[in-house]
């Protein structure tokens, strides 16, 4: 078994410390943090001690999260935090009976659905839950700019959020450009998420998608040596020849 | 990702009061919840808890909410959308009407607070702001048409200085259309009223619209029920007596056309009343309210 300086397992993190991936915003590391997405398939307790049911008296209990499988299909549409839920379960709900394969998954639709800020409608594939949410909200933008990523927890959402905060942050070129009026109201109505463009260009991006951003902002084309020297050349020349009139004329 | 292992569970402890996610925590609908079916033991505090890989992914389905009967969402109209309202109402309808027609359809629009703020704002101008700019409610338009059909009946009080005023014919619509008029919403020809006979009132609805009605005053009529049972009695002998009068004259006729004539004579007392005090205010009161 050969022994590494670190091991094996945080490697992958390890990477984030060094390279073009330190150079990366912070705002965006900041993001990459993962948290726990709100509990969607299962009750939490919300409470770290509890007085027993049947006796009365204090205990402490715990919450184990049910694992959720998301599977890539999510990630195109918006599924409010719904994903599918694999397990097993008992024959005729009887705990003395057989166990059986079971995987719960969500009900799915097409909606289309308008936002203000990008004036567009979307065909989205998303769950009831996703339209209660969206109705919780206010409206499908408000929906998109009020969740955090990890509840939001699809790629499709993260890119409209992006693009949606992308508008609010150009609202002079993009944001209705052929009307003023509506602009004004639209952006009265959303200019608490605004952030600034800098910001805006990163949110929502994936490690890789990141990683490449950060290489063409960095990226210089390379320049010809001959360039270069010639340049240094004619500087030189330049020099001598500034210093010499003026120590000819001293002398 | 293990170097965010440490901070994760920070971040979790931190946000681990529900009051801090509330946005996302309304209520679950559509979305099936499960349970385990066999007990997590406890773990120490800081360590993950010991999944059993056999016994700890058996779940139980606590509740699908998706065969539930769909609630209703709260939605405010933007306009006067048949049989729900008119404008600034706020209404509840079936999500499935508010997401596939209101919304879209720009009818209604969400009840944000600054929605909500906006739309009260805009009842309060219409109900206080100046008399050009405010415009008929869609119940007020309602009730100006139903206004437009109505015909009133008065009745004289017993007294013998007997004037109308304006509290005795709000009472009168109240008592015989259901209708609340306030004083100061009717008016009456500028002339005292004292005599028999035909007049109009006028009615503004909001302080906008003004209706003219026109209602008929008609003497004082007792309606009492002794002497109602003395008019009843009196009717049941005069129609005795026509009867008999009829059998006399026309002894010749067959039996089939005494029998049409018989049933003519039952049948016609009440209509041949109430049609002949409708038109002839003299004649002696009986049923009146009935044909209200």
């Amino acid at each position: 078994m050969p022994f590494h300086k670190y091991p094996p397992k945080i490697w992958e993190a390890l990477k984030l410390k060094q390279g073009i991936y330190a150079r990366l915003p912070k705002h965006y590391l900041k993001s990459l943090e993962p948290k726990e997405p709100t509990p969607v398939h299962w009750k939490p307790l919300g409470v770290t001690y509890r007085a027993n049911p049947k006796t009365g008296l204090k205990e402490r209990v715990q919450d184990v999260p049910i694992p959720i499988y998301y599977p890539p299909e999510s990630q195109d549409g918006l599924w409010g935090g719904e994903g599918w839920v694999s397990g097993y379960r008992y024959a005729n709900n009887d705990k003395m009976s057989n166990r059986l394969k079971k995987t719960w998954k969500p009900q799915l639709f097409k909606r289309e659905l308008y936002s203000e800020i990008l004036d567009h409608k979307f065909t989205i594939t998303v769950t009831p839950r996703t339209l209660n949410l969206i109705d919780a909200a206010f409206g499908f933008d408000f929906y998109i700019l009020k969740t955090p990523k990890e509840d939001l927890n699809s790629k499709l959402g993260l890119d409209l959020k992006r693009a949606m905060l992308l508008r609010l942050a150009r609202r002079n070129t993009e944001l209705y450009p052929g009307d003023p009026v509506k602009r004004e109201k639209v952006y009265d109505k959303y200019k608490q998420f605004e952030i600034p463009e800098e910001e805006a260009e990163w949110v929502g991006l994936s490690l890789e998608e990141a990683v490449e951003k950060q290489r063409q902002l960095e990226h210089k084309e390379p320049e010809p040596l001959l360039k270069v020297y010639v340049d240094r050349l004619v500087e030189e020349l330049q020099m001598k020849k500034m210093l010499e009139p003026h120590v000819t004329e001293k002398k | 990702m293990n170097m965010w292992s440490f901070s994760r569970r920070v971040l979790q402890h931190l946000l681990s009061q529900p009051a801090v996610r509330s946005f996302s925590l309304t209520p679950v609908q559509n979305t099936v919840v499960v349970e385990r079916w066999w007990h997590v033991p406890l773990s120490k505090v800081g360590s993950p808890p010991r999944l059993n890989p056999r016994r700890h992914r058996i779940y139980k389905m606590v509740s699908d909410t998706k065969h539930d009967p769909s609630g209703k969402m709260e939605l405010i109209l933007t306009q006067t959308v048949p049989k729900l309202g008119g404008r600034g109402e706020t209404v509840l309808v079936k999500k499935s009407i508010g997401r596939n027609k209101l919304l879209p359809q720009g009818l209604a629009v969400y009840p944000s607070p600054e929605n909500k703020k906006i739309f009260a704002e805009e009842l309060r101008l219409l109900r206080e702001g100046k008399p050009e700019e405010r415009i008929q409610t869609r119940t007020g338009l309602q009730t100006v048409e139903f206004l437009k059909t109505l015909k009133l009946t008065i009745n004289k009080a017993a007294s013998d200085e007997f004037q109308l005023t304006k509290e005795f014919v709000c009472r009168q619509f109240a008592k015989q259309r259901r209708i609340v008029v306030p004083p100061h919403a009717l008016t009456l020809p500028f002339e005292p009223i004292t005599e028999l006979g035909d007049y109009w009132c006028e009615v503004t609805v909001n302080g906008l619209d003004t209706v003219r009605i026109p209602f008929s005053l008609v003497p004082y009529e007792d309606k009492s029920a002794s002497y109602q049972r003395q008019l009843k009695a009196k009717r049941m002998q005069e129609e005795a007596a026509d009867i008999s009068e009829d059998a006399g004259k026309e002894d010749s006729v067959s039996d089939a056309a005494v029998e049409a004539e018989a049933c003519k004579d039952s049948v016609s007392p009440a209509s041949a009343g109430s049609s002949s005090e409708s038109t002839d205010t003299t004649a002696p009161p009986s049923q009146k309210p009935e044909n209200n």
